[in-house]
């Protein structure tokens, strides 16, 4: 199930948080090497970790096995204070615009061969189910460019905002990607579940 | 620069957005790639070792390579041998063809592949590595006598792959539900511009043929789908795949 944490209900979700930036340092400083994220405490927080950023948990048997971040673009963001090169036109900007980062799955959950993960796929229809409850038109990725052809498998409408460039020796590309119930509807599919993958007490709506 | 390559990338998305088949992306991608000195295209996933030559065609998704060389290339099992294809299976960065034709000294085979590629006026070329949702190795290669290529036209070339990619993945899928749904192609079409919106008047037009066309087809295409109306049709016709 995927947990959505906001300022709401963190009270609720704080063994949880603590698990998030402990599996972020794992993946983002140890495993990619992303070094200057690096806090002596080992937990991987960044300044935009404020109260404005959303927070997809995926949890397993009380175990954080995946994390997603949404940035709002009306603030500062990775593609507006980090990696502005990647972006080369107008920078979109908008309540219907969210920035997608830090996508992170345990090492344990990863899928054997190389096809994409069932827990990256609970994240993102995660994100596309509340996205599409919340007013939410298109996400801002920035990823490998590898990573592209699955956004565009996915039913995204993805377009590029600047060509791929190389950033810590990974190919990276900024793009926008368009969803709606076709995207949901495709990734249901992929996922062989036509269920939500929200977690049922949602406070956050009502909060 | 580099603005006037993501322009024609983004021009190019435009184009590929109005093919309706493998044969016009082809032609989108020779016509819009012709100043590089691309004058062929070719797109699969890589076959596992030892699929049998008959098989191998159904890993191919857009080809317009001289038929002469396809036919030898399945005959003598090149796939297996050919250092693009090598490559691919070991790396996921754009390369030119220059820079792999030498990659495998021991095998006799792989540079003779290169040198009868080239008897083809497939002399020069990149391949873009790509990888589908399921995991699958696939590749996309552009050649020609010679290319003409800067690093901001191997950028574009590397997102032009990958949507042109994309695009015949779902094209295949949607016509495999079509065939299943008994679909003509015209019917979904036209179903397909019902789901963006458009008026009977507007589908006409980007079809070309008359109001009274439209409402054929789309009744035909309802009955096929058992919808009671244009709604349920558009509604049927995305949850099953048959439009995107």
């Amino acid at each position: 199930m995927i947990h959505i944490v906001t300022p709401a209900n963190e009270h609720n979700y704080r063994e949880e948080m603590e698990q998030v930036w402990r599996l972020r340092h794992d993946v983002f400083v140890v495993e990619k090497g992303w070094t200057d994220l690096t806090r002596p405490d080992g937990r991987e927080i960044d300044q935009f970790d404020t109260p404005h950023a959303i927070h997809f948990l995926a949890i397993e048997e009380e175990r954080v096995v995946g994390y997603s971040r949404l940035l709002p673009t009306t603030r500062p963001h990775l593609l507006s204070d980090v990696m502005p090169q990647l972006c080369e036109g107008e920078r979109p900007s908008g309540y219907d615009t969210w920035e997608w980062t830090r996508q992170a799955v345990a090492r344990s959950h990863r899928a054997r061969g190389k096809a994409v993960n069932p827990v990256s796929l609970a994240l993102l229809s995660g994100i596309v189910e509340w996205g599409m409850g919340n007013g939410v038109r298109q996400l801002v990725l920035q990823m490998p460019t590898l990573y592209l052809l699955h956004v565009v498998q996915l039913h995204f409408r993805a377009r590029p905002l600047g060509l791929p460039h190389t950033i810590s020796g990974e190919d990276i590309i900024a793009a926008t990607a368009e969803f709606d119930e076709r995207t949901l509807a495709r990734l249901r599919t992929v996922r062989g579940d036509g269920a939500s993958v929200l977690a049922p007490t949602y406070s956050y709506l009502a909060a | 620069m580099t603005r006037k390559s993501l322009d024609q990338t983004l021009g190019f998305l435009r184009s590929l957005d109005r093919t309706a088949s493998a044969d016009d992306v082809a032609r989108l991608l020779v016509s819009e790639l012709s100043d590089l000195g691309v004058a062929h295209v070719m797109a699969g996933t890589v076959p596992t070792r030892g699929t049998p030559s008959r098989q191998q065609n159904g890993h191919v998704l857009l080809n317009t390579f001289p038929s002469d060389w396809g036919r030898r290339y399945l005959a003598r099992g090149y796939a297996f041998k050919d250092p693009t294809v090598r490559r691919l299976c070991t790396n996921t960065t754009p390369f030119a063809w220059s820079e792999v034709r030498d990659s495998y000294p021991d095998d006799p085979v792989a540079r003779r592949v290169m040198d009868e590629a080239a008897d083809f006026q497939l002399r020069d070329g990149i391949t873009i590595p790509l990888m589908t949702l399921d995991g699958q190795i696939a590749g996309f290669s552009v050649s020609g006598e010679r290319l003409v290529i800067d690093p901001a036209d191997r950028a574009m070339l590397h997102l032009i792959a990958t949507y042109a990619f994309g695009h015949l993945l779902l094209m295949r899928g949607q016509g495999a539900s079509a065939v299943a749904a008994n679909l003509a192609p015209r019917e979904r079409e036209a179903l397909q511009w019902a789901a963006e919106g458009k008026t009977d008047w507007e589908i006409g037009t980007v079809m070309g043929i008359s109001t009274h066309g439209v409402d054929f087809h789309l009744r035909s295409a309802r009955s096929k789908l058992g919808s009671a109306n244009r709604t349920q049709a558009v509604a049927v016709a995305l949850r099953r795949g048959l439009i995107i």
